[in-house]
């Protein structure tokens, strides 16, 4: 309650300070200026902070919702307060079919294309002239209300506008949508692993970052009353709204805001006693390079450190939330998976074969992996066990061969398609996203590529509720709150078992899981798979702890230079001639008599003997 | 870093007293007088404040700065001579850069936070456009010193007033005069039109080139470039390729230079060569193509330093006291009259009341170094512009016969030195 | 047909000065992975440098390269010292917010100090021509495309023949492997940033007798060569080249015989269709799929 009077009170003063004092139009004006920059901030924001596409372009938007306003005002007379919806619309519609080819790209290359598309609209909107009317630019008609009244709808307008959108990024930072977009800036190919839809969550941001700046456009062009291209579409004006959020602090909800403040003030106040505008480009650089240098993170994130070191938070060590929150349980039998006859095969890989440059790293390699069974893949290092399982997870595309899975072909899905018909993976060190808690990095997962899915909760309700279950599975509820970079390693492992398991997956590929974890963890993580397995998960291993790997698994799969040699039950690959040459090299002669290699023996160079986990 | 609400217990918090914080800074600072806006009060003691945004810098900062000479010439001789209604005048200037946003802000601080008592006008169409319609929101006279594109007077503004003889589209008219009046044989046979894409010399040229091909003039070439080119060679060469009697370009002033720099590169001489706005300013203009170059360009123009017209001789002489013996550019000229606009009005009503000056200038003419000025209802001039020509070094007026300062006319033009 | 060979020339010109400007900048990228957005502004202070020293002292803008170029030389040190090294490990988008932040600082100084007028440097053979048959080839633009194959053939040598060169290429090529065999990795990058700066020194007494400038042309010049170093490939010397002579010849031809008003989209539209079909342009070299550009 506390905490709702505190958010809400300078929305309040906000709110008031036209009443209060009704004749300072020059405040209000700068007053409104700073609310338009906290809108364009706060879009921005939800592509840029959320996601981590940063765009240099984003001013396009308000150019374009303008524009919408102006020429509508031009032919048909409408008001631009009624024509706002419409610029949003226009701005959206552009910024969905732009995104969903430019957003493939990624890093410096996106950067430079948002500029180059800022600028490219400038001189569109100059030369066609039958549209925009060219450098001339567009009047407006003045605004029918008293002078007495001045800028006070322009102010109640993008603070009414500011609302929405704060609570647009508010919902959206609430929910898998949310969770979605911070794992694709932190891991891009992971969040496509655990199926997240990159390609529909990027669009969707970026179209939603574009709606509320459009909108705001055609405020803008009212008050302006007059348009022109290269005002409209300035560089200098998407600058600014980087500085804001930057400022602020990039990725946070109140950061932009707060910055966006900062910024106008700053800027206005270097034009009134700093000697006009050509000292404003200089506050600009200056501060966009200080800012960089010195506090990337943002002044919100900055003070917010700052306070937690002084009054800092106890770890709760019992989950009271989840204890607490879980609604009222309800009982669903979880539908065993489809019955596939025992001993069918779920996983087929024919012929794959990929080369990086002269590097054949999968060699026109064939594996079966029967439903049901816990199959095990060894090898020697560089074998190519991890980049058969990025071929088969989408992570990479074959150069050669076809995935089977379920009967149906999948080498051509991406990879959050693959991940929603349920295949889910791990990886050999643990890519968790650091910038969110366990409890959302475990929500974080898509099982389906639903829209439904992807708006629910990740605080409260089914899926968040569904996660804490799974936590609870692998024994860590109690970290639910903590920032997943501060779990241990091994706990790390099991965070990222239980995001898999929010998949429904029908088959787990399992990238050493053992590798780098204490005994004990390794007893843990085998009684898991044992669990799931039972349930009917099947599992593909791949593992160097030999002693794991033969009292764990059947069949054993053994890979050498890109393709399998040999698969069967543990004991007959134990004894196999040809695995013992590809691990060990030809000129190994066992020890003594050939009755059989022990297990020590038998492991790959490295993970030998005695203190090594057995399952 | 990005907690989510419910469970970061201090997020929100730190959040939100950063932001009351802020708030409340910004209530105490931003504390100001809570009069509604009303006319100042006519104290005698206090001197009344003019505000005028100006382009001193950026794309327009030559014809800007000429503007402020003007406006301060006029300032400081009303001020010698009694001042406005007994009370001393002081200008108040900043700079818009050129830009259009900068230019509205401007306007809106001088009026609603500086609250001057008069407003004079920018320089150019594309800031006079945005500047105009904040005067008319506010009700406050807006005398202009340039802006004479069409559309400006297609507003149904009513504060708005052009201190100079013509709107764009009329000025070419007397140098189609001129070719109309020599004799068939001697006329040029095919013309260019380069013209930047400019509000005001745009229409310039449209007009030029409509009344030339009325008279059997044939274009063989026109472009539109945008107002930063500084690369001419590609239009100089097209030109040259083309070979036409007659170049005539919208230009604003280094737009004007280059293309005859190009030209000069390419070694092609027009036989006529007519710009806007570009040869007005004198001494710039001479020194940056080179006197000798300057020999037979065409160019209309508002104003001539030879004229007898009231206060002129003054001017003229004030101007070159001031800055190194130097001839004024048209554009200090027109803000001179523009401040003469403005004095005839208030010193005709009497007061200073916004509609009243309107209504009194829209209804009366008023004599200025540009000779008689007339309004309409929209605020658009109604008389002609003066044909100018460089001879010698020095400009003339050729037409129209009325204010000619010299009877020589050079055609054709002399090539390059 | 004049009109057409005069046009090619001309592109051909202004390539050349083109190649020079953009080598510079594609030389940073492809040893620090940092663009550039700064290079327009050195251009422009450069130029601005330039013309006061022709204004003061006479001395010839292109000849006055051989002062400029190791006054830039040295300020790009110091610009990597100060500032690009502490951003070299970050997410790419920093360096680009950087080095803008950069340029508007030197734009703002220079709006400041010398005021956002229009400048050009123009000593006697500004508007003179060489004239071979029916064509004129203005002389700054002669002496300029000069003044660029000069210096890039020294570049070229040096980056072939020395061994500070190799080290550079080295270093672009595989920086931990050109550390496990003893090359300095910050001391190379800082050497590769100051050259590529060192090339805006000669770059930018040129531009002050080719075209008028002011504080903001920057954003005009660095337009034009990201799209010339995104064809040529970013990171690529003769990828600058070649892209240079095209984009050079296209914006020529277009404004020739479209208008100059889309002759600048060139460079936009050229950005936009490589980098989302072939983002490593030309020359460029592709990395591995799994590794995020």
């Amino acid at each position: 309650m506390r905490r709702r009077a505190l958010v809400a009170a300078p929305l309040v003063a906000l709110a008031a300070y036209p009443a209060i004092r009704p004749y300072d139009t020059y405040q209000h004006t700068v007053m409104l200026l700073a609310l338009l920059l906290a809108i364009q901030a706060v879009s921005w924001n939800i592509i840029s902070g959320y996601a981590g596409y940063v765009s240099l372009g984003h001013s396009v938007f308000l150019g374009l919702g303008a524009y919408t306003a102006g020429i509508l005002g031009v032919h048909t007379g409408l008001n631009p307060f009624l024509a706002a919806p419409l610029g949003g619309l226009v701005a959206l519609v552009l910024a969905v079919a732009v995104g969903v080819v430019v957003l493939r790209t990624r890093g410096h290359a996106f950067v430079i294309i948002t500029i180059a598309l800022l600028l490219a609209t400038q001189i569109m909107a100059i030369n066609w002239a039958w549209l925009t009317n060219g450098s001339d630019g567009i009047t407006l008609s003045l605004p029918p209300w008293s002078r007495d009244i001045a800028n006070l709808p322009f102010y109640y307008f993008f603070f009414v506008l500011l609302l929405l959108t704060l609570a647009a990024s508010a919902a959206v930072r609430r929910s898998k949508f949310g969770t979605g977009l911070v794992a694709i800036r932190e891991d891009e190919d992971k969040a496509a692993a655990i199926g997240v839809n990159t390609t529909r969550f990027k669009t969707a941001a970026f179209g939603l970052s574009a709606f509320f700046i459009g909108v705001a456009g055609a405020g803008y062009a009212y008050f302006l009353t007059f348009l022109n291209p290269v005002g409209a579409f300035s560089i200098l004006g998407s600058v600014t709204i980087v500085l804001a959020a930057l400022v602020g602090g990039r990725g946070t909800l109140w950061g932009p805001v707060i910055g966006a403040f900062i910024v106008q003030f700053a800027s206005e106040a270097a034009t009134v006693y700093g000697g006009g505008s050509s000292s404003r480009v200089l506050l600009f650089g200056v501060a966009l390079a200080l800012v960089v240098l010195f506090l990337p993170a943002g002044l919100l994130p900055t003070v917010q450190a700052w306070w937690l070191r002084r009054h800092p938070v106890a770890v709760e060590y019992t989950d009271h939330a989840g204890a607490l929150g879980a609604g009222p349980v309800v009982v669903t039998d979880r539908r065993p998976p489809p019955a596939a006859a025992p001993r069918q095969a779920l996983l087929e890989v024919r012929g794959v074969s990929k080369r990086f440059g002269g590097l054949t790293a999968v060699d026109s390699a064939d594996l079966t992996v029967l439903a049901g069974t816990v199959t095990a893949l060894i090898g020697p290092n560089g074998s190519g066990k991890t980049t058969l399982f990025n071929l088969v997870t989408g992570a990479m595309r074959a150069d050669a061969g076809q995935v089977w899975y379920d009967g149906r072909r999948i080498d051509k899905l991406p990879p959050w398609r693959r991940g929603h018909l349920g295949i889910g993976r791990t990886f050999q060190v643990t890519r968790l996203f650091r910038g969110m808690t366990v409890l959302e990095n475990v929500v974080a997962p898509l099982p389906d590529g639903r829209w439904r899915t992807m708006l629910a909760g990740a605080v409260n309700g089914h899926e968040a509720d569904r996660a804490r279950d799974l936590l609870g599975l692998v024994g860590l509820n109690r970290f639910a709150d903590q920032p997943a970079g501060s779990l241990s390693y091994g706990q790390q492992k099991l965070v990222e078992l239980a995001q898999v398991l929010m998949l429904e997956p029908r088959l787990i590929l399992l990238d050493e899981p053992a590798g780098g974890v204490n005994p004990s963890l390794v007893d843990k993580l085998c009684g898991l798979v044992r669990e799931l397995n039972a349930q009917g998960v099947t599992f593909l291993v791949v593992e160097h702890n030999i002693p794991m790997v033969l009292g764990l698994c059947d069949p054993v799969v053994v890979f050498s230079r890109g393709t399998a040699i040999a698969q069967g039950a543990p004991a007959v690959i134990r004894n196999d001639p040809a695995v013992l040459d590809a691990y060990l090299g030809d000129d190994w002669r066992p020890p003594g008599a050939s009755s059989g290699v022990s297990p020590g023996a038998a492991s790959a160079g490295g993970g030998a003997a005695t203190a090594v986990g057995t399952c | 870093m990005t907690g989510l609400m419910s469970h970061r217990t201090v997020h929100p918090r730190t959040s939100s007293l950063l932001a009351t914080g802020l708030a409340t800074a910004v209530a105490l600072a931003l504390a100001g007088c809570g009069e509604p806006q009303s006319a100042q009060q006519n104290d005698p003691d206090k001197p009344i404040v003019i505000g005028t945004s100006l382009p001193l810098t950026g794309d327009f900062s030559q014809p800007g700065t000429q503007a402020r000479r003007g406006y301060e010439i006029w300032v400081e001789h009303v001020n010698a001579n009694g001042g406005l209604l007994d009370r001393q005048i002081e200008l108040k200037v900043t700079d818009d850069a050129s830009n259009q946003d900068t230019v509205v802000a401007d306007y809106t601080r001088l009026i609603t936070q500086d609250k001057v008592d008069l407003l004079l006008g920018t320089f150019s169409s594309l800031l006079n456009y945005p500047a105009s319609a904040v005067a008319e929101k506010n009700r406050m006279l807006y005398v202009e010193p340039a802006g004479g594109a069409t559309r400006m007077f297609e507003r149904g503004f009513h504060y708005l007033i052009y201190a100079q003889p013509a709107t764009a589209p009329k000025q070419a008219d007397v140098m189609v005069e001129w070719i109309k009046s020599l004799p068939a044989d001697q006329r040029p046979k095919t013309a260019a039109y380069p013209t930047q894409d400019d509000p005001f010399a745009k229409p310039v040229i449209d007009t030029m080139r409509a009344g030339l091909e009325a008279l059997g003039v044939r274009t063989v070439y026109s472009t539109v470039y945008p107002p930063d080119t500084t690369n001419f060679q590609t239009i100089a060469s097209a030109i040259a390729a083309r070979k036409p009697d007659l170049v005539a370009q919208g230009a604003v002033f280094e737009d004007g230079v280059g293309l005859i720099r190009s030209l000069q590169q390419l070694n092609y001489s027009p036989k006529i060569l007519f710009q806007t706005s570009a040869p007005s300013n004198a001494n710039q203009y001479s020194d940056a193509v080179g006197v000798a170059n300057t020999e037979g360009v065409f160019y209309t123009v508002s104003w001539n330093e030879k004229a007898k017209t009231p206060l002129n001789q003054e001017f003229v002489a004030a101007y070159a006291k001031k800055y190194n013996g130097e001839t004024p550019a048209e554009d200090a000229a027109d803000a001179f009259a523009a401040g003469q606009v403005l004095q005839a009005a208030v010193e005709a009503v009497g007061r200073i009341d916004q509609k009243a000056l309107a209504d009194w200038l829209h209804a009366n003419p008023v004599q200025t170094i540009l000779g008689e000025l007339t309004w309409d209802a929209t605020g658009a001039p109604q008389s002609y512009f003066l044909l100018a020509q460089w001879q010698g070094g020095q400009v003339e007026i050729v037409a129209p016969k009325e204010r000619a300062t010299t009877t020589t006319v050079i055609n054709p033009k002399p090539g390059w030195q | 047909m004049t009109e057409l060979v005069q046009a090619l020339a001309l592109g051909v010109l202004i390539g050349g000065v083109y190649a020079l400007l953009a080598s510079g900048l594609t030389l940073i990228f492809g040893v620090l992975h940092v663009v550039n957005v700064a290079h327009g502004a050195f251009l422009v202070l450069c130029a601005m440098f330039t013309w006061w020293l022709w204004r003061e002292t006479g001395v010839d803008p292109v000849l006055a390269s051989v002062v400029t170029t190791p006054l830039m030389f040295g300020f790009g040190l110091v610009v990597y010292r100060l500032l690009i090294v502490r951003v070299a490990g970050a997410a790419p988008a920093m360096s680009v917010l950087l080095t803008f932040g950069l340029a508007l600082t030197i734009e703002g100084v220079l709006n400041v100090t010398a005021g956002n007028k229009f400048r050009s440097a123009t000593p006697g053979y500004f508007s003179e021509s060489f004239r071979i048959g029916g064509i004129s080839l203005p002389k700054p633009q002669v002496y300029g495309f000069l003044a660029a194959v000069a210096v890039l053939g020294l570049l070229y040598y040096v980056l072939t023949r020395t061994w500070t060169g190799r080290a550079i290429r080295a270093t672009a090529q595989n920086p931990t492997g050109a550390a496990l065999v003893g090359v300095g990795a910050t001391a190379t990058a800082g050497l590769a940033f100051a050259i590529g700066t060192a090339t805006t020194g000669v770059g930018g007494s040129i531009m002050s007798v080719l075209y008028p400038f002011f504080p903001a042309s920057h954003y005009d010049w660095i337009s034009r060569l990201l799209g010339i170093i995104v064809l040529g490939g970013m990171g690529s010397l003769p990828g600058a080249l070649v892209g240079a002579l095209v984009l050079g010849l296209g914006e020529t031809l277009t404004a020739t015989y479209g208008s100059l008003r889309w002759s600048t989209l060139v460079f936009y539209v050229v950005i936009l269709a490589v980098l989302l079909v072939r983002k490593q342009g030309l020359f460029g070299t592709r990395l591995r799929e799994d590794v995020a550009l």
